[in-house]
């Protein structure tokens, strides 16, 4: 399926002393099976953009396209959008409510009007998607789980709707270096099963990592789009906007201050081991 | 979603009637609403309407947005109103329509009573509409602290107030998003039946409580820290002065209470 976003302006509370526009003209397809990184400098309009594409927020000017349908048109079954989007807020632990795990990752499902044998099923599937054993954890409540655990039940309540596209706000903010990377392999993993992944973060070496396409946003505009390896080539660019360059980029750039001839598009660990080796080797053979 | 919340809510612009002290900002309410009720007849609504009126234009507050305070207001002034005019008693009839007439009397009073509601809820919106709440309460806290000898606990009370105040938009803010985040979730809020709707909102009200408590606690564990212990000598970051312009305005009271009294002698 196909997300397209045209010419999307949206302005919080029009009218009000309180107006702020908070993204303006905005225009982004996002095709099946990418996984694609949202940044931008804190206020940039990540959030609002994100909210856009489950249909959770009604541009004020401009289109929301699903597979070429207008979803703010008379007759668009919202619920379709509901069960084929998923969204994880920021901080998602805090939406938790029900007696227990497994009570809450069955809600979403529950709302789709789905049959109680396929419900139990899905919040198998997803609670051990998420890394968490159904013995364990199915009966206890939510409030009794460490920070980690509940965004991962959190999580799971959303990827127990199986969406087709999973967008995700800051899914690894504030969590710690363990869990981080438990919960950014679980979504590459995801992206790996055919969802298309939509992630913001201001982790430009998850960036590097994972995404296939990375969109920069700047004051409610969309100032970068492109393959994560032509971004990070404009590092002057990206922190003129406040932002980071992944920590192999920066590397690159003293090594080539220092006169050593390093490559310019590479910001991936691995690579950089690589060509690090490589450079290595030419020095002894001189 | 939870966005349309007139009264209490400050419109920040600089302005004469912002600058004003709120404690003779709350008086002025408080001698505004007797002068409403002390007005006898029409005429005398006259210098009230003036007077909210000026008020009004000198605080540079848009006057849609006042009269936005009343919308909430709008059926109970329509049935006071009706009930006014159709069900009191006269001898002069202005109109008959055969099984029910309407009295000179009745449409007197029916207009007195609207024109009652719609200046006191336009008068207090103007306070609420000019004064950042927590520096509402400061003036209350002022204002009530006579008391004190009579036990009266102003210091606690204002500061509960200005708590309370403070988490308002925070809460709504929260309820907000949990509600997004149960809507993208496939929750159902707006349809229904009464007993499905309250039913909906236990995925809101759950986590806006559990957070809500969080809150208190965070706040009550950043207050002992910071050795907070109630009003005995505490000094303050606002310290209020009264200005010419707040000397000003209480004459302005004077005249509108004098006016009020003579026009419902003279009528
Ligand atoms: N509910 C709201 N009402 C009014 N203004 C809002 C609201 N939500 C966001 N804004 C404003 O819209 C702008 C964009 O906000 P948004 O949350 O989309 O930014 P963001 O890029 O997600 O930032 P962050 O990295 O801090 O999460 C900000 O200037 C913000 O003040
Ligand atoms: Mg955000």
């Amino acid at each position: 399926m196909q997300v397209t976003l045209d010419h999307v302006t949206h302005t919080y509370q029009p009218g009000s002393p309180f107006q702020a526009t908070a993204i303006q003209d905005v225009s982004l397809t996002i095709q099946s099976g990418e996984f694609l990184a949202l940044i931008g400098h804190t206020g940039s309009g990540k959030s609002t953009l994100a909210q856009h594409i489950n249909g959770l927020l009604k541009p004020t000017d401009g289109k929301v396209l699903i597979d070429g349908r207008d979803i703010h048109e008379k007759g668009f079954d919202k619920k379709e959008i509901r069960r084929r989007v998923g969204l994880v807020f920021q901080y998602p632990e805090h939406q938790l409510f029900e007696e227990s795990v497994a009570k809450d990752i069955a809600f979403g499902p529950k709302n789709l009007g789905l049959p109680q044998a396929e419900i139990d099923e899905r919040v198998k599937e997803a609670l051990e998607n998420v890394g968490l054993s159904y013995e364990e954890f199915a009966e206890k409540s939510p409030f009794e789980l460490s920070g980690g655990q509940m965004r991962r039940v959190a999580m799971a309540g959303v990827l127990a709707m199986r969406p087709e596209i999973l967008v995700l706000d800051e899914p690894a903010a504030g969590l710690d270096p363990q869990s981080r990377e438990e919960m950014l392999s679980l979504i590459a993993g995801l992206h790996q099963k055919g969802t298309t992944i939509v992630m913001v973060s201001h982790a430009m070496d998850d960036v590097a990592r994972f995404a296939t396409r990375a969109v920069v946003m700047e004051k409610g505009t969309i100032a970068m789009d492109g393959k994560p390896e032509e971004i990070f080539r404009h590092a002057a660019r990206l922190q003129e906007m406040g932002l980071d360059v992944p920590s192999i980029c920066r590397l690159g750039l003293a090594l080539r201050e220092a006169g050593i001839d390093f490559p310019e598009d590479i910001f991936r660990e691995a690579d950089a081991e690589k060509a690090l080796i490589q450079l290595w080797k030419g020095a002894e053979k001189c | 979603m939870l966005k349309n919340i007139t009264l209490g809510q400050y419109y920040p612009v600089d302005s004469l009637v912002h600058r004003l002290d709120p404690r003779i900002k709350i008086i002025l309410l408080i001698a505004l609403i007797v002068a409403i009720f002390l007005a006898g007849n029409l005429l005398a609504f006259v210098p009230v309407m003036l007077f909210i009126g000026f008020a009004s234009m000198l605080s540079s507050v848009p006057f849609k947005l006042l009269l936005k305070g009343l919308r909430p207001l709008r059926f109970i002034l329509i049935f006071t109103f009706v009930l006014n005019l159709f069900f009191l008693q006269g001898e002069e009839i202005l109109l008959d329509l055969g099984f029910m007439s309407i009295k000179k009397e009745a449409l007197i009073s029916a207009v007195r009573f609207s024109l009652r509601l719609v200046l006191l809820v336009m008068g207090s919106s103007l306070l609420t509409l000019t004064t950042p709440p927590i520096v509402l309460t400061d003036g209350l806290e002022r204002l009530l602290s006579p008391l004190r000898v009579i036990h009266f606990p102003a210091h606690e009370m204002a500061m509960m107030m200005s708590i309370a105040l403070r988490f308002i938009p925070t809460l709504l803010e929260e309820a907000d998003k949990i509600m997004k985040a149960q809507t993208a979730r496939g929750a159902d809020f707006e349809s229904g039946n009464l007993i499905q709707r309250a039913r909906a909102m236990v995925p809101l009200l759950v986590p806006l409580f559990v957070s809500a408590f969080r809150r208190a606690g965070d706040l009550a564990m950043a207050m002992e820290a910071r050795c907070y212990h109630g009003g005995e000598g505490r000094t303050r970051l606002r310290v209020l002065k009264c200005k010419a312009a707040d000397f000003y305005s209480l004459f302005a009271l004077a005249a509108l209470i004098a006016a009020v009294v003579l026009c419902g002698k003279v009528y």
